[in-house]
């Protein structure tokens, strides 16, 4: 079999080039709008994901983790009385209000209280044990590095939080919050943040760490609906930490966005694409028809024209992963939030295919001109 | 009956018959008849040439003999079988087991080769690559080009495109091969290289050449001349052996 398609493609790539560039930019395109989402809303669930817990319990309904109620303090026996659960640990979330020692007014600041333990789970993969450890001072926090500009501190300085004075002993990587700044400190100095007197005897949540990671799903279902220690839900940590983050990308509209472009993106793909392959098309035209001529039936040659889609789908695809990976390194190194995971990728990369085969069904139509008796005129 | 022997045959089997066909197009209100309640045989063996003014209608009667458009009226008959009877998947398959055709035009895929140009209709064809690859180096040599079939057809000259369309049209092994104006855009060296090609294929395959042309250096090699104008068929001639174009001396009308 002459692999026409294929020598076509190579001996006129000029032809086919803007094509192959429509595809790769279509799926570089997509590839870092959603890394892009994906990296800052991702933050949004910072909190579970930068902690060891497999289980979370908080308030039932809580849509985000930011957006937690206290439960009942009871909810931490009724963990551990779960023979699964090897450890249980309190996590303290306080809205409270930030005044720095230079003038930046007031800022909006999350204080997180975790257990300061080298084993503790909270923060487990974003703050290493010495950074933890500085935290059992009295009236100690650590910010993140990114946002000492916007809390006017430097390491040592100290600053109000709630009225009560704190000091900043240590600077943390990776803790950026969406629509405020993360502030970590002790479980006592967050109890000594937290203003609301209805929350003596409670915490926003409790986390547990089980003996099966893998079992999550079940005792999760097993412990949730126990009704003895007031009102209280229990998730998996990839569960509670996938609903804060769609909450993010979907309360904010950056989810609309997203599909947005890459309708239109899609759509201007397919527009350049599909002309390139109908032009592509119709400068064979003579040669598709004295293929007619000879018998060769329409459908072979719409494979012919459908094996160039696929394949400036495949370059244009490759361009976009070798492009892609570059930019995704590049946007690491200088600490913007990207995130792309296997299946999203597999999912941009589709939709990109997708638009060289729905682009190759358009320029199908035009072997229609292939008429053998055009030939003879 | 049949002498397996170069020497042309006396009762040479029809293998293409026309049977009062007519076709006329429509440009806007004005319908204009092309052909008028034509009837033709066509013999195998033999390199038939209809030659008349461009307009007369030799092209669309050449498109309707080969089965790439239907007549309006009547009848084509094709190695006994009567096209109108197929449809449309069916023409094609005939066309693809029966029939070669060369254009004016090479119509040649600019990214392949020579040998790749022929054996391409061969896959189609249903050949094993090695019997396409066989056939189509065959063909290549027949018609000379057996040299250069590694090169592209930017690297060939005009006649040599249009030989290595010959050898695409030969390739198939087809019983009826059709050439629309085979030499109008060849110099005269390059153009009775082709005219020889045919007129060979015709006596050493039996095959039945029906070649459409206004080239008067046509005449001369051929077995058969129709003269066509307006849509019918003046004079049907055997034309005598000479390289120079011959004023018809056996007329009759079809």
């Amino acid at each position: 079999m002459v692999a026409l398609a294929r020598k076509t493609l190579i001996y006129e790539w000029r032809r086919f080039l803007p094509a192959i560039v429509a595809v790769g930019f279509a799926g570089l395109l997509q590839l870092l709008q959603v890394a892009l989402v994906l990296g800052i809303f991702g933050s949004a669930a910072v909190y579970i994901t930068g902690s060891s817990g497999d289980l979370w319990a908080g308030y039932p309904g809580t849509q985000s983790v930011n957006l937690g109620r206290s439960i009942d303090a009871g909810v931490e026996m009724r963990l551990r009385m779960d023979p699964a659960v090897t450890a249980v640990e309190p996590f303290h979330w306080v809205d409270a209000d930030w005044r720095g020692p230079s003038d930046t007014g007031g800022v909006s600041v999350f204080v997180s209280g975790i257990n300061t333990r080298p084993d503790g789970m909270l923060f487990a993969r974003a703050l290493p044990p010495a950074l933890r450890a500085r935290l059992n001072e009295p009236d100690a926090v650590i910010v993140d590095r990114a946002d000492l500009d916007n809390l006017g501190v430097g390491v040592g300085d100290s600053a109000v939080i709630n009225g009560h004075r704190v000091r900043v002993v240590g600077v943390s990587n990776g803790l950026r919050a969406l629509g405020g700044v993360n502030v970590v400190a002790s479980l006592a100095t967050a109890a000594t943040l937290d203003t609301d007197p209805s929350n003596t005897n409670r915490m926003t949540y409790f986390v547990a760490k089980l003996r099966n990671p893998a079992d999550a799903e079940d005792v999760a279902a097993r412990l949730r609906g126990n009704t003895a220690f007031g009102n209280y839900d229990v998730w998996t940590a990839k569960d509670f930490a996938r609903r804060s983050q769609l909450y993010w990308i979907f309360d904010t509209g950056a989810g609309a966005g997203v599909l947005f472009l890459a309708g239109i993106v899609f759509l201007v793909g397919v527009v350049i694409t599909s002309q390139t392959l109908v032009a592509a098309v119709i400068g064979s035209i003579r040669e598709y028809a004295t293929l007619n001529a000879l018998g060769v039936g329409v459908g072979a040659l719409r494979k012919v024209v459908m094996e160039q889609a696929f394949w400036v789908g495949a370059l244009g695809l490759l361009g976009s992963a070798v492009l892609g990976a570059f930019a995704l390194m590049f946007a690491r190194s200088r600490s913007v939030p990207v995130a792309l995971g296997p299946w999203v990728t597999v999912a941009c990369l589709s939709l990109c295919m997708g638009l060289a085969i729905v682009s190759g069904l358009a320029a199908m139509r035009s072997l229609r001109r292939a008429d053998p008796a055009t030939l003879l005129r | 009956m049949n002498h397996a022997s170069p020497v042309p045959q006396l009762k040479p089997t029809v293998s293409l018959q026309a049977r009062n066909v007519s076709k006329s197009f429509a440009s806007g209100d004005i319908r204009s008849t092309v052909l008028h309640d034509l009837t033709l045989d066509v013999h195998a063996g033999e390199l038939t040439l209809i030659s008349g003014p461009s307009g007369c209608g030799k092209s669309t009667l050449l498109a309707i003999l080969s089965g790439l458009q239907r007549p309006d009226g009547g009848h084509v008959i094709a190695l006994d079988q009567d096209l109108n009877q197929l449809d449309s998947r069916a023409v094609e398959r005939f066309r693809l087991l029966h029939t070669g055709f060369v254009f004016q035009g090479f119509n040649l895929f600019p990214a392949l080769n020579a040998l790749e140009q022929v054996e391409l209709p061969l896959s189609y064809l249903g050949l094993s690559p090695t019997e396409a690859r066989r056939r189509a180096i065959a063909s290549l040599e027949e018609v000379g080009m057996g040299p250069r079939m590694g090169l592209r057809p930017s690297e060939l000259s005009g006649g040599e495109k249009q030989r290595v369309a010959i050898a695409r049209a030969l390739a198939k092994e087809p019983d009826l091969l059709f050439a629309d104006e085979p030499t109008s855009a060849l110099d005269a060296a390059n153009g009775q290289i082709v005219i020889d090609i045919l007129h060979r294929i015709a006596r050493t395959h039996g095959t039945t050449v029906l070649c459409v042309s206004h080239d008067p250096r046509l005449v001369g090699h051929s077995d058969r001349v129709l003269a066509m104008e307006d849509g019918r068929i003046l004079s049907d001639r055997v034309p005598s052996q000479t390289s120079t174009p011959t004023s018809g001396l056996e007329g009759s009308s079809a």
